[in-house]
């Protein structure tokens, strides 16, 4: 991780802590080390002073001692100067090394490694100092300093002269009679340095500690809105948008929470008028739903008056037949019985009368049929009326309707229907609306004096579905393009002239058959004909025998 | 006022072509009884063999027929017997009657026909011989 990466991973605490406490740290440790190491030089300076003052008083004092070898006199001073503070041990050399007193305890027994004359080097011009270390680790201030004469004196002392007012007078020189050295334990001044050393190091710590509570307070007095504006915003991320910031703070962070909670609000009112929006727009897409439902009714509706329109000759067609038959034997009969109730020589041929009343009957009979049948195919199901339909019976009467035409046609129509066929649930009139619909369909397309084959039978599996009826309408017609045949059930879509179809034949017609739960396939080819299967599952059918109507009673 | 169409026929001989049979029998249990001779055809195509291969005094054609229909029946048999009177029966108005009429048809029943429209018809007819 790069170090760029690795600072923008840090949290803001971390980033505002850590260069601040190095920083801190740093220059506390600087400022308290280079204080403590003053301080060191100044109490070893002071004490060297001091060492050096006693030397020089004490190598004064011991001039005559020094002269005239005497010991006690000597041994006495030592003794008064260890009484001295840190001073643990002080010994007068003669010149040739040789010890002349001494007083005090050196745990360095080896009083050699102290002789003055032996270790020139450690003797500096100043006879002051050379650090010396004891066996046990103690530091110790070694200081030596010449016990000096003058030559004169030596000679007055000798000969007992002790004026001293021609001294002045006398030859200065200097004779170096003996050495004194003191050895000035250290542990004192070491314990007071690691003394303040210890002060400085704690006090340097309280700083520190203090410095960090405070910068801790402080970032957390920046740090903490921060954080709530993070909560809120994290809040308002899961979609809960009532959420405020409200820090009331009139720096950048409150202006910035401000301007957060400007903007929460903003996006609250446009999501409460998106949602109002959808609300409505929801609302507006039911209604238009059910408005288009209510076309669709209206388009099979209008879709089967158009389809009544193109039948209706062939129904009047039907129907003038039976009723000129009716109304011509009706009149013959009455004719007939008016002549022989006028002449007794004419009298009722009852056979006759009879076949003219059955006829009378018979046809009378046809027509209501004929009626009932155009009734039922054009009465308007604002809901599907499903009952148990014979498929068979459907097929049948919608081709009463269409005979006429292929008859005038010149077309035959031959049907070919399965007597074993179970009853399903349907509609009968919408049934027959979809076959009336593939049957005219089947007749534009083909030449004179062709087929229309109508087959009708059951199988136990036509592919998604589990036990179908099957009723096949082929004709050898002009056939559906390939490019059509994908068209052919889109509402509007006529290869017919105008006024030949509405285009919303097979549209209606596959939402009847889906209404059903079936399904309608083409099979077709340009110039050789057109096949339509419409397969209706028989699942729905209930088995009572009870309740079975046939479509004649409907 | 059948007798007195009865009286005047001389065992006159009708075709009758008509592909309903109701319409057939009807026709031919009241011409039989006014004292008609009577033949019938079920389409056009038999209709125009049968009316051209025997002498007929008259035609009852309906229009609306398979196998040619009753307006191609009239043009062909008229166009060789252009005497034989035509009466068309028609169930739905149909420009084929009118044509057949403006042709030379003698009349042009609609279905359904009361028998008091082909009496008067037949009257029309046979006064004129």
């Amino acid at each position: 991780m790069s170090f760029q990466k690795f600072i923008n991973s840090l949290k803001l605490r971390t980033k505002f802590m850590l260069p601040i406490s190095v920083l801190v740290i740093s220059s506390v440790f600087a400022i308290s080390s280079y204080l403590i190491k003053s301080q060191n030089e100044n109490m070893r300076t002071d004490l060297e002073d001091k060492g050096i003052m006693m030397l020089k008083i004490v190598s004064t004092s011991a001039e005559s001692g020094v002269l005239f070898e005497s010991e006690y006199e000597l041994n006495e001073l030592l003794e008064r100067v260890t009484q001295f503070n840190d001073i643990t041990y002080a010994a007068i050399f003669r010149p040739d090394n040789s010890l002349l007193a001494e007083a005090g305890i050196w745990d360095d027994s080896n009083i050699e490694s102290i002789s003055p004359f032996i270790d020139e080097d450690i003797i500096d011009e100043k006879n002051i100092d050379s650090l010396v270390i004891g066996k046990n680790g103690k530091e110790f201030l070694k200081m030596s300093h010449d016990i000096t004469t003058l030559i004169n004196t030596l000679n007055r002392e000798i000969l007992g002269i002790r004026a001293g007012n021609d001294i002045k007078n006398q030859s200065q020189v200097v004779e170096t009679i003996g050495k004194l050295i003191i050895v000035i334990s250290l542990e004192n001044l070491n314990k007071s340095i690691y003394e303040s050393k210890k002060t400085a190091i704690v006090i340097t710590l309280i700083v520190l500690l203090l410095t960090i509570i405070m910068i801790a307070f402080f970032i957390d007095l920046v740090i903490s809105p921060i954080k709530q504006l993070v909560s809120v915003a994290e809040k308002v991320k899961m979609g809960d948008l009532s959420q405020k910031a409200d820090l009331n703070q009139s720096d950048e962070i409150g202006h910035l929470a401000d301007t957060f909670d400007n903007m929460v609000e903003s996006l609250r009112e446009t999501r409460d008028e998106i949602e109002e929006y959808n609300r409505n727009l929801e609302q507006k897409i039911i209604e238009r739903t059910l408005e288009l439902e209510e076309v669709q009714v209206q388009l099979i509706q209008s879709e089967k008056l158009s389809a009544i329109g193109q039948l209706a000759a062939g129904v009047a067609h039907e129907l003038n037949n039976p009723l000129g038959g009716i109304l011509g034997y009706s009149q013959f009969a009455l004719e007939k019985m008016k002549k022989s109730s006028e002449n007794a020589s004419e009298p009722i041929d009852h056979s006759k009368f009879i076949r003219y009343l059955t006829d009378i009957e018979t046809q009378a009979r046809r027509c209501k049929t004929i009626v009932q049948n155009l009734l039922r195919f054009s009465r308007s199901s604002k809901s599907t009326d499903f009952r148990r339909v014979d498929m068979n019976a459907v097929v049948e009467d919608t081709c009463t309707f269409v005979e006429h035409q292929l008859y005038m046609n010149q077309i035959e129509l031959e049907l070919i229907l399965s007597d074993k066929l179970p009853q399903i649930q349907g509609d009968a009139g919408q049934l027959q609306q979809v076959f009336t619909n593939l049957i005219i369909n089947a007749m534009h397309a083909s030449p004179q004096e062709s087929v229309i084959k109508i087959a009708t039978r059951f199988s136990q599996s036509v592919g998604e579905f589990a036990g179908a009826i099957e009723i096949i309408v082929s004709d050898k017609g002009s056939g559906i393009s390939t490019e059509n045949i994908k068209k052919i059930f889109e509402p509007f879509f006529t290869t017919k002239q105008v006024g030949k179809g509405t285009g919303l034949g097979l549209s209606v017609s596959y939402g009847i058959i889906k209404e059903h739960g079936g399904e309608i396939r083409v099979d077709s080819t340009v110039d050789e004909g057109s096949t339509f299967t419409v397969i209706l599952p028989v699942q729905n059918i209930v088995e009572s025998p009870i309740n079975q109507v046939s479509t004649e009673n409907q | 006022m059948l007798k007195s169409v009865k009286n005047e026929q001389m065992k006159k001989n009708i075709l009758i072509i008509d592909n309903s049979e109701i319409i057939r029998n009807l026709l031919t249990d009241y011409l039989d009884d006014l004292g008609y001779g009577i033949e019938m055809a079920v389409n056009g195509q038999e209709g125009i063999e049968m009316a051209l291969s025997r002498d007929y005094d008259l035609v009852f054609c309906d229009i609306h027929m398979p196998k040619k229909n009753g307006y191609q029946v009239y043009c062909e048999v008229t166009e060789k017997k252009p005497q034989l009177p035509f009466i068309m029966t028609d169930s739905l108005p149909d420009d084929l009657a009118d044509k057949a009429v403006d042709k030379g048809a003698f009349a042009c029943l609609a279905k359904p026909f009361s028998l008091d429209q082909i009496e008067e018809v037949l009257r029309d007819i046979f006064k004129r011989d």
